[in-house]
């Protein structure tokens, strides 16, 4: 059976040919900075690239199954954020499996713990999890300077 | 078949967007409005009214802006929503047991780890 050995949340995955993966700035929370007077919607959806790096202990035998690794985001409020990325774990006899779940946007319309959850299925039914971590969002409003206007000079 | 919008990128359109078909995304009537506007002109338009969902109930958690995303106009979201820095560290799981790194007041960096 899978078991999770790692599981974490950065901006980038480096796969190199020998399975070593370099994760890049790994994070636990988001800074929004908004100007003063801007309000953010609450379906409001940052396009930033992230994923969701895992490394699964596996046993004899795991390599005839057909597993899934699903990642559900969840606002603060526990609604949920989009749908349920689904990808197939890769299985090697004697090896980790490392999954790399890339997403291309983050919701920011609440302030608070985003959860990420995380489960492995088999057969649409789950064997794993959930496991789940949280993210902090934060918002910092911003004063925006205001630029003095030169005054013009009149040459006639 | 499903067709994808040129407007908001709405992906499941059950028609193509011409003979004047309407995205139930965002409202457009293909080849009445986008005959006066652009398709641009017609997504900062929607854009510009908070991206809504026009026609009955939206698909179960969809979101305007991952659509956009999605379809590569990341450039189109609203730059107030662009704003974003990631900081400190992260969860890991093993063992069964959580365990958290400890915190830093900057991005790790770069850490490498072999299966």
């Amino acid at each position: 059976m899978l078991t999770p050995y790692v599981c974490v949340a950065c901006e980038k995955v480096i796969a190199a040919k020998d399975d070593v993966a370099s994760l890049i700035g790994l994070f636990s929370r988001l800074i929004v900075t908004v100007p003063v007077e801007i309000e953010i919607p609450p379906n409001a959806a940052t396009p930033k690239e992230w994923a969701v790096f895992s490394i699964w202990f596996v046993e004899p035998g795991d390599e005839h199954g057909e597993y899934m690794l699903c990642t559900q985001i969840l606002y603060p409020d526990k609604s949920q954020f989009g749908e349920i990325t689904k990808i197939r774990i890769k299985i090697e006899p004697n090896k980790r499996s490392q999954m790399t779940m890339q997403f291309n946007g983050f919701p920011i319309g609440q302030i608070g713990e985003y959860i990420v959850r995380t489960w492995v299925e088999e057969n649409q039914q789950r064997v794993f999890g959930p496991i789940e971590f949280g993210l902090g969002l934060e918002i910092v409003r911003q004063e925006i300077a205001q630029t003095p206007v030169k005054a013009s000079s009149d040459s006639t | 078949m499903k067709y994808r919008c040129p407007v908001c990128m709405f992906a499941s359109l059950p028609y193509p967007p011409s003979n004047y078909h309407i995205c139930p995304c965002c409202s457009t009537e293909f080849g009445n409005d986008d005959t006066d506007f652009s398709h641009r002109q017609l997504r900062e338009m929607w854009i510009d009214n908070r991206a809504p969902w026009f026609f009955g109930n939206p698909p179960e958690h969809w979101n305007p802006w991952t659509q956009l995303i999605r379809a590569g106009l990341a450039s189109d979201v609203p730059k107030e929503f662009r704003a974003v820095s990631f900081k400190s560290s992260s969860v890991a799981v093993g063992g069964g047991h959580v365990m958290a790194f400890s915190h830093f007041d900057q991005n790790l960096g770069l850490v490498s780890v072999a299966a």
